[in-house]
Protein backbone atom coordinates (compact mmCIF):
# COMPACT_ATOMS: atom_id res chain seq x y z
CA UNK A 1 0.00 0.00 0.00
CA UNK A 2 1.18 3.52 -0.80
CA UNK A 3 2.18 5.76 2.07
CA UNK A 4 -0.05 8.68 3.03
CA UNK A 5 2.52 11.01 1.52
CA UNK A 6 2.30 9.22 -1.81
CA UNK A 7 -1.49 9.27 -1.72
CA UNK A 8 -1.51 13.00 -1.01
CA UNK A 9 0.89 13.53 -3.87
CA UNK A 10 -1.35 11.47 -6.16
CA UNK A 11 -4.28 13.80 -5.36
CA UNK A 12 -2.22 16.97 -5.89
CA UNK A 13 -0.79 15.72 -9.19
CA UNK A 14 -3.99 14.24 -10.61
CA UNK A 15 -4.27 15.38 -14.21
CA UNK A 16 -7.89 14.46 -14.92
CA UNK A 17 -11.19 14.43 -13.05
CA UNK A 18 -11.12 10.63 -13.11
CA UNK A 19 -7.65 10.23 -11.63
CA UNK A 20 -8.49 12.93 -9.07
CA UNK A 21 -11.56 10.94 -8.02
CA UNK A 22 -9.60 7.70 -7.73
CA UNK A 23 -6.77 9.37 -5.80
CA UNK A 24 -9.19 11.11 -3.43
CA UNK A 25 -11.05 7.85 -2.76
CA UNK A 26 -7.73 6.16 -1.96
CA UNK A 27 -6.70 8.96 0.40
CA UNK A 28 -10.13 9.15 2.06
CA UNK A 29 -10.10 5.41 2.71
CA UNK A 30 -6.58 5.35 4.15
CA UNK A 31 -5.95 4.11 7.64
CA UNK A 32 -4.27 7.19 9.06
CA UNK A 33 -1.87 7.43 11.92
CA UNK A 34 -2.16 10.51 14.10
CA UNK A 35 1.15 11.87 12.88
CA UNK A 36 -0.03 12.20 9.28
CA UNK A 37 -3.71 12.93 9.77
CA UNK A 38 -3.11 16.66 9.60
CA UNK A 39 -1.63 16.44 6.12
CA UNK A 40 -4.39 14.15 4.89
CA UNK A 41 -7.04 16.51 6.26
CA UNK A 42 -5.40 19.53 4.64
CA UNK A 43 -5.36 17.71 1.31
CA UNK A 44 -8.99 16.53 1.57
CA UNK A 45 -10.07 20.08 2.47
CA UNK A 46 -8.27 21.36 -0.64
CA UNK A 47 -10.22 18.86 -2.76
CA UNK A 48 -13.48 20.49 -1.61
CA UNK A 49 -12.46 23.57 -3.60
CA UNK A 50 -11.51 21.82 -6.85
CA UNK A 51 -14.91 21.88 -8.55
CA UNK A 52 -14.88 18.10 -8.97
CA UNK A 53 -18.14 16.80 -7.46
CA UNK A 54 -17.16 13.12 -7.47
CA UNK A 55 -13.88 13.80 -5.68
CA UNK A 56 -15.59 16.24 -3.29
CA UNK A 57 -18.08 13.54 -2.25
CA UNK A 58 -15.18 11.21 -1.52
CA UNK A 59 -13.32 13.95 0.38
CA UNK A 60 -16.43 14.72 2.48
CA UNK A 61 -16.71 11.02 3.37
CA UNK A 62 -13.05 10.94 4.32
CA UNK A 63 -13.34 14.09 6.47
CA UNK A 64 -16.42 12.72 8.23
CA UNK A 65 -14.49 9.55 8.99
CA UNK A 66 -11.65 11.60 10.48
CA UNK A 67 -14.20 13.38 12.67
CA UNK A 68 -13.61 16.24 15.15
CA UNK A 69 -9.95 16.72 14.25
CA UNK A 70 -11.08 17.84 10.78
CA UNK A 71 -13.36 20.59 12.09
CA UNK A 72 -10.83 23.40 12.62
CA UNK A 73 -9.12 22.89 9.24
CA UNK A 74 -12.51 22.91 7.51
CA UNK A 75 -13.63 26.10 9.29
CA UNK A 76 -10.28 27.78 8.62
CA UNK A 77 -10.56 27.01 4.93
CA UNK A 78 -13.96 28.67 4.41
CA UNK A 79 -13.75 31.09 1.54
CA UNK A 80 -16.83 33.26 0.97
CA UNK A 81 -15.86 33.59 -2.70
CA UNK A 82 -15.82 29.84 -3.35
CA UNK A 83 -19.45 28.79 -3.02
CA UNK A 84 -18.81 25.19 -4.08
CA UNK A 85 -16.14 24.59 -1.46
CA UNK A 86 -18.34 26.15 1.20
CA UNK A 87 -21.27 23.89 0.29
CA UNK A 88 -19.08 20.80 0.61
CA UNK A 89 -17.71 22.10 3.92
CA UNK A 90 -21.27 22.38 5.26
CA UNK A 91 -21.88 18.76 4.30
CA UNK A 92 -18.69 17.59 5.97
CA UNK A 93 -19.48 19.53 9.16
CA UNK A 94 -23.06 18.26 9.16
CA UNK A 95 -21.74 14.70 8.95
CA UNK A 96 -19.17 15.19 11.69
CA UNK A 97 -21.74 16.72 14.04
CA UNK A 98 -19.29 18.85 15.98
CA UNK A 99 -20.85 21.87 17.73
CA UNK A 100 -18.09 24.13 16.41
CA UNK A 101 -19.93 23.89 13.09
CA UNK A 102 -23.20 25.16 14.58
CA UNK A 103 -22.91 28.74 13.27
CA UNK A 104 -22.28 27.55 9.75
CA UNK A 105 -25.08 24.96 9.83
CA UNK A 106 -27.58 27.55 11.11
CA UNK A 107 -26.60 29.98 8.42
CA UNK A 108 -26.67 27.30 5.72
CA UNK A 109 -30.15 26.03 6.57
CA UNK A 110 -31.52 29.57 6.75
CA UNK A 111 -30.02 31.03 3.62
CA UNK A 112 -27.90 28.79 1.41
CA UNK A 113 -29.14 28.85 -2.21
CA UNK A 114 -28.52 25.12 -2.73
CA UNK A 115 -31.30 22.78 -1.54
CA UNK A 116 -28.80 19.95 -1.14
CA UNK A 117 -26.76 22.14 1.22
CA UNK A 118 -29.81 23.18 3.26
CA UNK A 119 -30.83 19.52 3.38
CA UNK A 120 -27.45 18.44 4.76
CA UNK A 121 -27.48 21.31 7.26
CA UNK A 122 -30.93 20.30 8.55
CA UNK A 123 -29.75 16.76 9.08
CA UNK A 124 -26.57 17.93 10.77
CA UNK A 125 -28.43 20.25 13.14
CA UNK A 126 -30.41 17.27 14.41
CA UNK A 127 -27.41 15.12 15.07
CA UNK A 128 -24.90 17.43 16.78
CA UNK A 129 -22.79 15.58 19.33
CA UNK A 130 -23.79 16.88 22.77
CA UNK A 131 -22.29 14.32 25.14
CA UNK A 132 -18.97 16.05 25.72
CA UNK A 133 -20.59 19.41 26.54
CA UNK A 134 -21.35 20.91 29.96
CA UNK A 135 -25.07 20.86 30.79
CA UNK A 136 -25.63 24.60 30.23
CA UNK A 137 -23.80 24.46 26.89
CA UNK A 138 -25.84 21.46 25.90
CA UNK A 139 -29.07 23.35 26.57
CA UNK A 140 -27.90 26.35 24.57
CA UNK A 141 -26.87 24.24 21.57
CA UNK A 142 -30.13 22.31 21.62
CA UNK A 143 -32.17 25.49 21.76
CA UNK A 144 -30.31 26.98 18.81
CA UNK A 145 -30.58 23.78 16.77
CA UNK A 146 -34.30 23.57 17.50
CA UNK A 147 -34.85 27.19 16.53
CA UNK A 148 -32.96 26.71 13.25
CA UNK A 149 -34.96 23.55 12.43
CA UNK A 150 -38.27 25.25 13.23
CA UNK A 151 -37.31 27.94 10.70
CA UNK A 152 -36.51 25.21 8.15
CA UNK A 153 -40.08 23.85 8.35
CA UNK A 154 -41.06 26.67 5.97
CA UNK A 155 -38.38 26.00 3.37
CA UNK A 156 -39.66 26.11 -0.23
CA UNK A 157 -38.11 22.74 -1.20
CA UNK A 158 -39.74 19.48 -0.16
CA UNK A 159 -36.42 17.71 0.32
CA UNK A 160 -35.31 20.31 2.85
CA UNK A 161 -38.56 19.97 4.80
CA UNK A 162 -38.05 16.20 4.66
CA UNK A 163 -34.55 16.63 6.11
CA UNK A 164 -35.96 18.99 8.76
CA UNK A 165 -38.39 16.23 9.82
CA UNK A 166 -35.47 13.83 10.15
CA UNK A 167 -33.44 16.48 11.99
CA UNK A 168 -36.28 17.19 14.40
CA UNK A 169 -36.67 13.48 15.10
CA UNK A 170 -33.00 12.94 15.90
CA UNK A 171 -32.91 16.10 18.00
CA UNK A 172 -36.05 14.97 19.82
CA UNK A 173 -34.61 11.55 20.54
CA UNK A 174 -31.77 13.25 22.40
CA UNK A 175 -33.72 15.96 24.21
CA UNK A 176 -33.64 15.89 27.96
CA UNK A 177 -36.99 16.41 29.58
CA UNK A 178 -37.66 20.06 28.65
CA UNK A 179 -41.42 20.25 28.24
CA UNK A 180 -41.35 23.52 26.32
CA UNK A 181 -38.90 22.20 23.71
CA UNK A 182 -40.70 18.89 23.37
CA UNK A 183 -43.94 20.71 22.82
CA UNK A 184 -42.51 22.98 20.10
CA UNK A 185 -40.90 20.04 18.39
CA UNK A 186 -44.02 17.89 18.38
CA UNK A 187 -46.14 20.77 17.12
CA UNK A 188 -43.75 21.42 14.25
CA UNK A 189 -43.81 17.74 13.23
CA UNK A 190 -47.59 17.61 13.54
CA UNK A 191 -47.86 20.60 11.19
CA UNK A 192 -45.53 18.96 8.65
CA UNK A 193 -47.80 15.92 8.76
CA UNK A 194 -50.99 17.81 7.88
CA UNK A 195 -52.30 17.83 4.31
CA UNK A 196 -53.64 21.39 4.55
CA UNK A 197 -50.23 22.70 5.66
CA UNK A 198 -47.83 20.40 3.80
CA UNK A 199 -48.47 19.46 0.19
CA UNK A 200 -45.75 16.83 -0.34
CA UNK A 201 -46.93 13.35 0.57
CA UNK A 202 -43.51 11.93 1.41
CA UNK A 203 -42.77 14.83 3.78
CA UNK A 204 -46.05 14.25 5.58
CA UNK A 205 -45.33 10.53 5.93
CA UNK A 206 -41.84 11.15 7.27
CA UNK A 207 -43.02 13.83 9.70
CA UNK A 208 -45.79 11.59 11.00
CA UNK A 209 -43.34 8.74 11.49
CA UNK A 210 -41.05 11.05 13.47
CA UNK A 211 -44.01 12.34 15.46
CA UNK A 212 -45.09 8.79 16.31
CA UNK A 213 -41.62 7.74 17.39
CA UNK A 214 -41.16 10.81 19.60
CA UNK A 215 -44.62 10.60 21.08
CA UNK A 216 -43.72 7.21 22.52
CA UNK A 217 -40.85 8.92 24.35
CA UNK A 218 -42.63 12.08 25.45
CA UNK A 219 -46.22 11.19 26.20
CA UNK A 220 -46.74 14.19 28.48
CA UNK A 221 -45.78 16.69 25.80
CA UNK A 222 -47.98 14.82 23.36
CA UNK A 223 -51.01 15.20 25.57
CA UNK A 224 -50.26 18.89 26.03
CA UNK A 225 -49.87 19.43 22.26
CA UNK A 226 -53.15 17.62 21.63
CA UNK A 227 -54.90 19.74 24.26
CA UNK A 228 -53.60 22.94 22.68
CA UNK A 229 -54.65 21.77 19.23
CA UNK A 230 -58.15 21.00 20.52
CA UNK A 231 -58.39 24.51 21.96
CA UNK A 232 -57.90 26.08 18.56
CA UNK A 233 -61.01 27.74 17.20
CA UNK B 1 -46.25 25.07 1.17
CA UNK B 2 -44.25 28.22 1.84
CA UNK B 3 -45.57 31.49 0.47
CA UNK B 4 -44.01 32.20 -2.87
CA UNK B 5 -42.38 35.39 -1.65
CA UNK B 6 -40.12 33.49 0.75
CA UNK B 7 -38.71 31.20 -1.93
CA UNK B 8 -35.30 32.28 -3.14
CA UNK B 9 -35.68 32.96 -6.84
CA UNK B 10 -34.17 29.91 -8.48
CA UNK B 11 -32.94 29.82 -12.05
CA UNK B 12 -34.37 27.39 -14.55
CA UNK B 13 -32.49 24.11 -14.43
CA UNK B 14 -28.98 24.22 -15.89
CA UNK B 15 -30.02 21.58 -18.42
CA UNK B 16 -32.70 23.90 -19.75
CA UNK B 17 -31.12 25.45 -22.79
CA UNK B 18 -33.83 28.11 -22.94
CA UNK B 19 -32.83 29.54 -19.58
CA UNK B 20 -32.87 33.32 -19.62
CA UNK B 21 -34.29 34.08 -16.17
CA UNK B 22 -32.56 36.92 -14.46
CA UNK B 23 -33.17 35.37 -11.09
CA UNK B 24 -34.16 38.28 -8.86
CA UNK B 25 -37.10 37.61 -6.57
CA UNK B 26 -40.33 38.91 -8.03
CA UNK B 27 -43.90 38.87 -6.73
CA UNK B 28 -46.82 37.05 -8.32
CA UNK B 29 -48.27 40.41 -9.36
CA UNK B 30 -45.02 41.35 -11.05
CA UNK B 31 -44.89 37.98 -12.84
CA UNK B 32 -48.41 38.46 -14.18
CA UNK B 33 -47.59 42.01 -15.31
CA UNK B 34 -44.45 40.82 -17.08
CA UNK B 35 -46.37 38.10 -18.90
CA UNK B 36 -49.16 40.54 -19.89
CA UNK B 37 -46.82 43.02 -21.61
CA UNK B 38 -45.48 42.06 -25.04
CA UNK B 39 -42.61 44.49 -25.52
CA UNK B 40 -39.93 42.49 -23.71
CA UNK B 41 -40.02 38.77 -24.43
CA UNK B 42 -37.27 37.91 -21.99
CA UNK B 43 -39.58 39.29 -19.27
CA UNK B 44 -42.43 37.16 -20.59
CA UNK B 45 -40.15 34.16 -20.72
CA UNK B 46 -39.12 34.52 -17.10
CA UNK B 47 -42.68 35.30 -15.97
CA UNK B 48 -44.08 32.15 -17.63
CA UNK B 49 -41.43 30.05 -15.93
CA UNK B 50 -42.03 31.80 -12.59
CA UNK B 51 -45.80 31.15 -12.60
CA UNK B 52 -45.24 27.43 -13.19
CA UNK B 53 -42.39 27.10 -10.73
CA UNK B 54 -44.39 28.75 -7.97
CA UNK B 55 -47.62 26.93 -8.83
CA UNK B 56 -49.52 30.19 -9.12
CA UNK B 57 -53.22 29.90 -8.35
CA UNK B 58 -54.06 33.39 -9.50
CA UNK B 59 -57.16 33.32 -11.77
CA UNK B 60 -55.30 35.28 -14.46
CA UNK B 61 -52.32 32.92 -14.60
CA UNK B 62 -53.82 30.21 -16.85
CA UNK B 63 -55.53 32.59 -19.33
CA UNK B 64 -52.34 34.64 -19.68
CA UNK B 65 -50.23 31.51 -20.18
CA UNK B 66 -52.65 30.25 -22.84
CA UNK B 67 -52.35 33.60 -24.62
CA UNK B 68 -48.55 33.34 -24.40
CA UNK B 69 -48.74 29.83 -25.86
CA UNK B 70 -50.79 31.21 -28.76
CA UNK B 71 -48.14 33.84 -29.51
CA UNK B 72 -45.94 31.27 -31.22
CA UNK B 73 -45.13 31.63 -34.87
CA UNK B 74 -42.89 29.89 -37.44
CA UNK B 75 -39.58 29.39 -35.83
CA UNK B 76 -36.60 31.67 -36.30
CA UNK B 77 -33.68 30.06 -34.52
CA UNK B 78 -31.55 33.17 -34.99
CA UNK B 79 -33.81 35.41 -32.93
CA UNK B 80 -32.83 35.66 -29.25
CA UNK B 81 -35.69 35.09 -26.87
CA UNK B 82 -38.34 34.54 -29.46
CA UNK B 83 -42.06 34.03 -29.14
CA UNK B 84 -41.63 30.29 -29.32
CA UNK B 85 -39.33 30.27 -26.31
CA UNK B 86 -42.08 32.08 -24.41
CA UNK B 87 -44.60 29.57 -25.78
CA UNK B 88 -42.47 26.64 -24.64
CA UNK B 89 -42.19 28.02 -21.13
CA UNK B 90 -45.92 28.76 -21.11
CA UNK B 91 -46.62 25.15 -22.17
CA UNK B 92 -44.41 23.84 -19.37
CA UNK B 93 -46.07 26.09 -16.80
CA UNK B 94 -49.57 25.04 -17.91
CA UNK B 95 -48.67 21.43 -17.14
CA UNK B 96 -47.65 22.39 -13.63
CA UNK B 97 -50.76 24.46 -12.87
CA UNK B 98 -53.05 21.48 -13.42
CA UNK B 99 -55.97 23.32 -15.08
CA UNK B 100 -57.70 21.26 -17.81
CA UNK B 101 -58.69 24.53 -19.51
CA UNK B 102 -55.20 24.49 -21.01
CA UNK B 103 -55.70 21.15 -22.79
CA UNK B 104 -57.11 22.33 -26.16
CA UNK B 105 -54.27 24.79 -26.78
CA UNK B 106 -51.66 22.23 -25.67
CA UNK B 107 -53.21 19.70 -28.05
CA UNK B 108 -52.83 22.19 -30.89
CA UNK B 109 -49.18 22.69 -29.88
CA UNK B 110 -48.57 18.92 -30.30
CA UNK B 111 -48.80 19.53 -34.04
CA UNK B 112 -46.58 22.64 -34.06
CA UNK B 113 -43.56 22.54 -36.33
CA UNK B 114 -41.27 23.43 -33.40
CA UNK B 115 -40.31 20.08 -31.89
CA UNK B 116 -39.21 21.80 -28.67
CA UNK B 117 -42.74 23.06 -28.28
CA UNK B 118 -44.19 19.63 -29.13
CA UNK B 119 -41.95 18.21 -26.42
CA UNK B 120 -43.09 20.72 -23.79
CA UNK B 121 -46.74 20.25 -24.78
CA UNK B 122 -46.45 16.44 -24.61
CA UNK B 123 -44.98 16.58 -21.11
CA UNK B 124 -47.65 18.95 -19.89
CA UNK B 125 -50.47 16.91 -21.40
CA UNK B 126 -49.02 13.93 -19.54
CA UNK B 127 -48.99 15.92 -16.30
CA UNK B 128 -52.60 16.91 -16.93
CA UNK B 129 -53.46 13.25 -17.70
CA UNK B 130 -55.21 14.52 -20.83
CA UNK B 131 -56.97 11.51 -22.36
CA UNK B 132 -57.69 13.52 -25.52
CA UNK B 133 -53.96 13.67 -26.22
CA UNK B 134 -53.61 9.90 -26.71
CA UNK B 135 -54.89 9.88 -30.28
CA UNK B 136 -52.56 12.72 -31.36
CA UNK B 137 -49.56 11.13 -29.62
CA UNK B 138 -50.28 7.78 -31.31
CA UNK B 139 -50.53 9.50 -34.67
CA UNK B 140 -47.20 11.31 -34.25
CA UNK B 141 -45.43 8.15 -33.07
CA UNK B 142 -47.13 5.78 -35.53
CA UNK B 143 -44.12 5.54 -37.85
CA UNK B 144 -42.21 3.84 -35.01
CA UNK B 145 -38.51 3.91 -34.10
CA UNK B 146 -37.45 4.01 -37.75
CA UNK B 147 -39.66 7.02 -38.54
CA UNK B 148 -40.62 9.13 -35.54
CA UNK B 149 -37.58 7.75 -33.74
CA UNK B 150 -35.07 8.39 -36.54
CA UNK B 151 -32.29 10.93 -36.13
CA UNK B 152 -32.74 14.04 -38.26
CA UNK B 153 -30.31 14.57 -41.08
CA UNK B 154 -29.51 18.11 -39.89
CA UNK B 155 -29.31 17.69 -36.12
CA UNK B 156 -28.84 15.08 -33.40
CA UNK B 157 -32.52 15.43 -32.47
CA UNK B 158 -35.07 12.81 -33.39
CA UNK B 159 -37.94 13.45 -35.80
CA UNK B 160 -40.34 13.49 -32.87
CA UNK B 161 -39.60 14.24 -29.21
CA UNK B 162 -40.11 10.52 -28.53
CA UNK B 163 -38.98 10.55 -24.93
CA UNK B 164 -41.55 13.15 -23.87
CA UNK B 165 -44.30 11.61 -26.00
CA UNK B 166 -43.75 8.06 -24.67
CA UNK B 167 -43.65 9.35 -21.11
CA UNK B 168 -46.88 11.24 -21.70
CA UNK B 169 -48.61 8.06 -22.88
CA UNK B 170 -47.50 6.33 -19.69
CA UNK B 171 -48.64 9.21 -17.50
CA UNK B 172 -52.05 9.52 -19.17
CA UNK B 173 -52.56 5.85 -18.41
CA UNK B 174 -54.76 4.49 -21.20
CA UNK B 175 -53.61 0.85 -21.29
CA UNK B 176 -55.36 -0.16 -24.50
CA UNK B 177 -53.70 -2.79 -26.75
CA UNK B 178 -53.17 -0.18 -29.49
CA UNK B 179 -51.15 1.99 -27.13
CA UNK B 180 -49.06 -0.91 -25.80
CA UNK B 181 -48.34 -2.24 -29.30
CA UNK B 182 -47.22 1.17 -30.48
CA UNK B 183 -44.84 1.71 -27.53
CA UNK B 184 -43.22 -1.75 -27.49
CA UNK B 185 -40.86 -1.35 -30.49
CA UNK B 186 -39.37 1.77 -28.84
CA UNK B 187 -37.95 -0.50 -26.08
CA UNK B 188 -35.41 -1.58 -28.72
CA UNK B 189 -34.52 1.96 -29.85
CA UNK B 190 -30.80 2.58 -30.30
CA UNK B 191 -30.81 5.40 -27.72
CA UNK B 192 -30.94 4.30 -24.09
CA UNK B 193 -33.02 7.34 -23.07
CA UNK B 194 -35.77 6.34 -25.49
CA UNK B 195 -35.63 2.71 -24.32
CA UNK B 196 -35.92 3.99 -20.76
CA UNK B 197 -38.95 6.16 -21.57
CA UNK B 198 -40.66 3.30 -23.40
CA UNK B 199 -40.10 0.83 -20.54
CA UNK B 200 -41.31 3.43 -18.07
CA UNK B 201 -44.54 3.91 -20.01
CA UNK B 202 -45.12 0.17 -20.43
CA UNK B 203 -44.44 -0.46 -16.75
CA UNK B 204 -46.92 2.25 -15.81
CA UNK B 205 -49.55 0.97 -18.21
CA UNK B 206 -49.18 -2.79 -17.66
CA UNK B 207 -47.52 -3.15 -14.24
CA UNK B 208 -45.59 -6.08 -15.75
CA UNK B 209 -42.20 -6.64 -14.10
CA UNK B 210 -40.53 -7.55 -17.40
CA UNK B 211 -40.48 -3.84 -18.29
CA UNK B 212 -38.73 -3.00 -15.03
CA UNK B 213 -35.68 -5.18 -15.69
CA UNK B 214 -34.28 -3.05 -18.53
CA UNK B 215 -34.77 0.08 -16.40
CA UNK B 216 -32.87 -1.45 -13.49
CA UNK B 217 -30.10 -2.49 -15.90
CA UNK B 218 -29.81 1.08 -17.15
CA UNK B 219 -28.86 2.10 -13.59
CA UNK B 220 -25.49 0.48 -14.40
CA UNK B 221 -25.07 2.29 -17.72
CA UNK B 222 -21.65 3.94 -18.13
CA UNK B 223 -23.21 7.34 -18.92
CA UNK B 224 -24.40 9.40 -15.96
CA UNK B 225 -27.14 10.98 -18.07
CA UNK B 226 -28.65 7.53 -18.73
CA UNK B 227 -28.43 6.48 -15.08
CA UNK B 228 -30.19 9.71 -14.14
CA UNK B 229 -32.99 9.06 -16.62
CA UNK B 230 -33.47 5.50 -15.35
CA UNK B 231 -33.64 6.86 -11.80
CA UNK B 232 -36.34 9.36 -12.73
CA UNK B 233 -38.26 6.72 -14.69
CA UNK B 234 -38.25 4.14 -11.89
CA UNK B 235 -39.29 6.93 -9.51
CA UNK B 236 -42.13 8.05 -11.76
CA UNK B 237 -43.47 4.49 -11.84
CA UNK B 238 -42.85 3.98 -8.13
CA UNK B 239 -41.25 0.58 -8.69
CA UNK B 240 -40.29 -0.41 -5.14
CA UNK B 241 -38.39 -3.60 -6.04
CA UNK B 242 -35.76 -1.19 -7.47
CA UNK B 243 -35.02 0.26 -4.02
CA UNK B 244 -31.61 -1.40 -3.62
CA UNK B 245 -30.34 -0.76 -7.15
CA UNK B 246 -31.43 2.89 -6.86
CA UNK B 247 -29.48 3.35 -3.64
CA UNK B 248 -26.41 1.68 -5.20
CA UNK B 249 -26.24 3.45 -8.55
CA UNK B 250 -23.59 6.12 -9.13
CA UNK B 251 -25.53 9.38 -9.25
CA UNK B 252 -26.26 12.41 -7.11
CA UNK B 253 -28.13 11.81 -3.87
CA UNK B 254 -30.51 14.62 -4.87
CA UNK B 255 -31.76 12.54 -7.80
CA UNK B 256 -31.90 9.32 -5.81
CA UNK B 257 -34.05 11.15 -3.25
CA UNK B 258 -36.46 12.27 -5.98
CA UNK B 259 -36.65 8.69 -7.29
CA UNK B 260 -37.25 7.29 -3.80
CA UNK B 261 -39.93 9.90 -3.20
CA UNK B 262 -41.65 8.36 -6.23
CA UNK B 263 -41.28 4.87 -4.74
CA UNK B 264 -43.03 6.06 -1.58
CA UNK B 265 -45.76 8.09 -3.25
CA UNK B 266 -46.50 5.98 -6.36
CA UNK B 267 -45.37 2.60 -5.06
CA UNK B 268 -48.60 1.59 -3.39
CA UNK B 269 -50.11 1.06 -6.86
CA UNK B 270 -48.01 -2.03 -7.35
CA UNK B 271 -47.99 -5.28 -5.49
CA UNK B 272 -44.99 -4.31 -3.39
CA UNK B 273 -43.54 -6.33 -0.57
CA UNK B 274 -41.27 -3.42 0.26
CA UNK B 275 -43.01 -1.14 2.76
CA UNK B 276 -42.94 2.64 2.55
CA UNK B 277 -41.03 2.75 5.83
CA UNK B 278 -38.10 0.87 4.30
CA UNK B 279 -37.95 3.45 1.52
CA UNK B 280 -38.10 6.32 4.03
CA UNK B 281 -35.22 4.81 5.92
CA UNK B 282 -33.19 4.59 2.71
CA UNK B 283 -34.01 8.24 2.04
CA UNK B 284 -32.82 9.24 5.51
CA UNK B 285 -29.42 7.76 4.81
CA UNK B 286 -29.05 9.76 1.58
CA UNK B 287 -29.62 13.18 3.18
Amino acid sequence: MDSIGERIQAVRQAASAQTMLAATCALAASDHGDSVNGEAIACLVEVLGFNNPGAAVAAVDGLIRLGPMAVEPILDSLDPRNYGARAWAVRALAGIGDVRGLDLLEEALASDVGPSVRRAAACGLGSLQLKALKPHQRTAVRERALLALLGGCHDGEWVVRYAVSVGLESLGLRLEPQPQEQLQLLKALAALGQPDLEDTVVVRLRARLAHQRLLALMPAAGIEAQAQADDRP
Amino acid sequence: MAPASSIPAAQPLPGDSDAHGNGEPISEGEALARLRQCADQSHQYYAAWWLGRNRSRHPEAVPLLITALQQRRPRDPLAGVEENAVARNAARALGKLGDPAAIPELLAALDDEDDGLREAAARSLGELAAIDAVAVLLRRLASGPAGAGATRPDSPRLQEPCEAMLEALGAIGIAEPGVITLIEPFTAHERPLIRSAACRALLQLSGEARWADPLVQLLDHPQLQVRRAALMDLGAVGWRPALEPICRTLAENSLKLIALRGLVEQGAHHDATIQAEAVLSAMDSLL
